[in-house]
């Protein structure tokens, strides 16, 4: 019955973002307004934890919500969740500056235009309400072996590869792509139980 | 299935964008040849790495971003809903009006061109038939004058003067050519009254017959004139003289006054 409250919560805010993106196609600012007030902090958290620096975060944080103002009819609401497609987009985005800037090339004209395809749920999904959610997630990566979680957050936050991950933990590759698999493979087990 | 195996172990660093460029070209190798399952697991992967978003910190954005923001997508939702609600004028583009502009300005100077145009082609053709007239005045007048040589010089014209020595001293003298006509030839021939002329009678050997009129003309300032008379009577036999009067302008059917010349024809 507890559970079953939680879902029912989960299933009206993904009703209430698919209202709102179906009213962000008309061009309706007050959709969009609403849809930032709802996940501004979660998608600002996310790019602040990658690129580490505030003003360069809002920076990125405000193409990613002009992305979805101009090109909203990118999204297939029919074909997944809109918070993991948007968690994903920002990802991308601040990777791309965190890549961009490192090489010093960065240049906002060269930043790609393509927003990312949609995530799709799988089956095991429970639709949980966004604090839950967080709340289950951090506790499962919490509950991962240091190193696990080190390497994935490597991987996620920074954007380093399998390689480079083992070159800065000074761990063979193998062991490497051992923590991160297994370590996603746990998570996703929690999840399926949640 | 034993080939998807070492394909599954990837699949999950593929989502997450960890995998190295070798293990990464062969997934995605694999994934090219339709493999539903795998494609399937990596679609599954894509939203379990997307998960991993919860683990940062949530954090507020100043409220400046949401100004900055909310400030741009009024903007341009204003500017894509403006045209549709009120095609203002002002929304017209610059460019539009400079070009109306310059189509009225050349179309202005298209039709002052045109009229100017058809002006100086309608004064060249006047100019041309001015010109043509003048040709055909020439050639008429050069035709007459051919014609009037070839009467004095053949030998056929009889030449007409007055019988005895003229009461009034008149030079006149006139050859007639059956065929090409009459030349009537003046000199010192004083001019007619105000709003008279000479006029040219052919007096009939026919006592009851009429005097049948001709030409008319003018003497110069010398006293000069030379009349060409094409269509005279078809035989001289009928004529008994030609005789030159004054008469009122417009010529008279009838001599009313008396002759100042009259020479005997036969």
């Amino acid at each position: 019955m507890f559970l079953a409250a939680f879902t029912s919560a989960g299933h009206r805010e993904v009703s209430l973002d698919a209202t709102l993106l179906s009213r962000l196609l008309q061009k309706d600012v007050n959709a969009f307004e609403q849809l930032y007030d709802r996940h501004a902090r979660l998608v600002y958290g996310l790019v602040l934890r990658i690129l580490q620096q505030a003003s360069t975060s809002e920076e990125v944080v405000q193409d990613v919500f002009l992305q979805l103002w101009r090109n909203a009819d990118q999204y297939d609401s029919s074909r997944g969740p809109f918070v993991p497609w948007l968690c994903t987009m920002a990802r991308n985005r601040a990777l791309d500056h965190l890549r961009l800037k490192s090489e010093r090339q960065r240049r906002r004209e060269d930043l790609p235009d393509e927003l990312p395809s949609a995530v799709i749920a799988p089956e095991y999904e429970k639709a949980l309400d966004e604090k839950r959610r967080a709340e289950r997630v951090r506790a499962l990566m919490a509950s991962l072996s240091p190193q696990q979680k080190k390497a994935i957050e490597l991987a996620y936050f920074e954007g380093l590869s399998h390689s480079e991950i083992a070159a800065a933990l000074k761990e063979p590759l193998g062991t490497v792509k051992s923590w991160i698999r297994n370590g996603l493979l746990r998570l996703k087990e929690g999840l399926q139980a949640t | 299935m034993k080939n998807c195996d070492q394909f599954r172990e990837l699949i999950e660093a593929y989502a997450l964008g960890a995998l190295d460029p070798e293990d990464r070209a062969a997934l995605e190798a694999h994934l090219a040849t339709g493999c539903a399952d795998c494609a399937k697991a990596v679609e599954e992967a894509r939203w379990l790495v997307s998960q991993l978003a919860y683990t940062a910190p949530e954090s507020a954005p100043s409220d400046m971003l949401k100004g900055r923001l909310m400030q741009t997508v009024r903007a341009e939702a204003q500017a894509q809903t403006k045209p549709h609600v009120m095609p203002a004028k002002s929304a017209i583009p610059f460019w539009l009006w400079a070009g109306v502009a310059a189509l009225l300005v050349f179309s202005v100077y298209s039709a002052w061109n045109t009229r100017q145009l058809q002006t100086e082609i309608r004064e060249a053709n006047n100019r041309a038939a001015t010109l043509d007239g003048e040709r055909q005045k020439i050639e008429k007048q050069l035709a007459l004058e051919k014609r009037k040589a070839m009467i004095l010089m053949d030998p056929n014209s009889v030449k007409i003067t007055p019988a005895g020595h003229d009461a009034q001293g008149l030079q006149l003298e006139a050859k007639w050519n059956s065929k090409l006509g009459i030349v009537v030839m003046g000199d010192k021939i004083p001019m007619p009254s105000e709003h008279h002329v000479l006029q040219l009678w052919f007096i009939p050997k026919d006592p009851k017959a009429k005097p049948m009129p001709s030409m008319m003309t003018w003497p110069d300032a010398n006293g000069k004139f030379v009349m060409l008379v094409s269509n005279p009577p078809e035989s001289m036999d009928n004529t008994k003289a030609l005789a030159i009067t004054e008469e009122p302008e417009g010529g008279s059917a009838w001599p009313t006054t008396t002759p100042r010349w009259v020479a005997g024809v036969s």
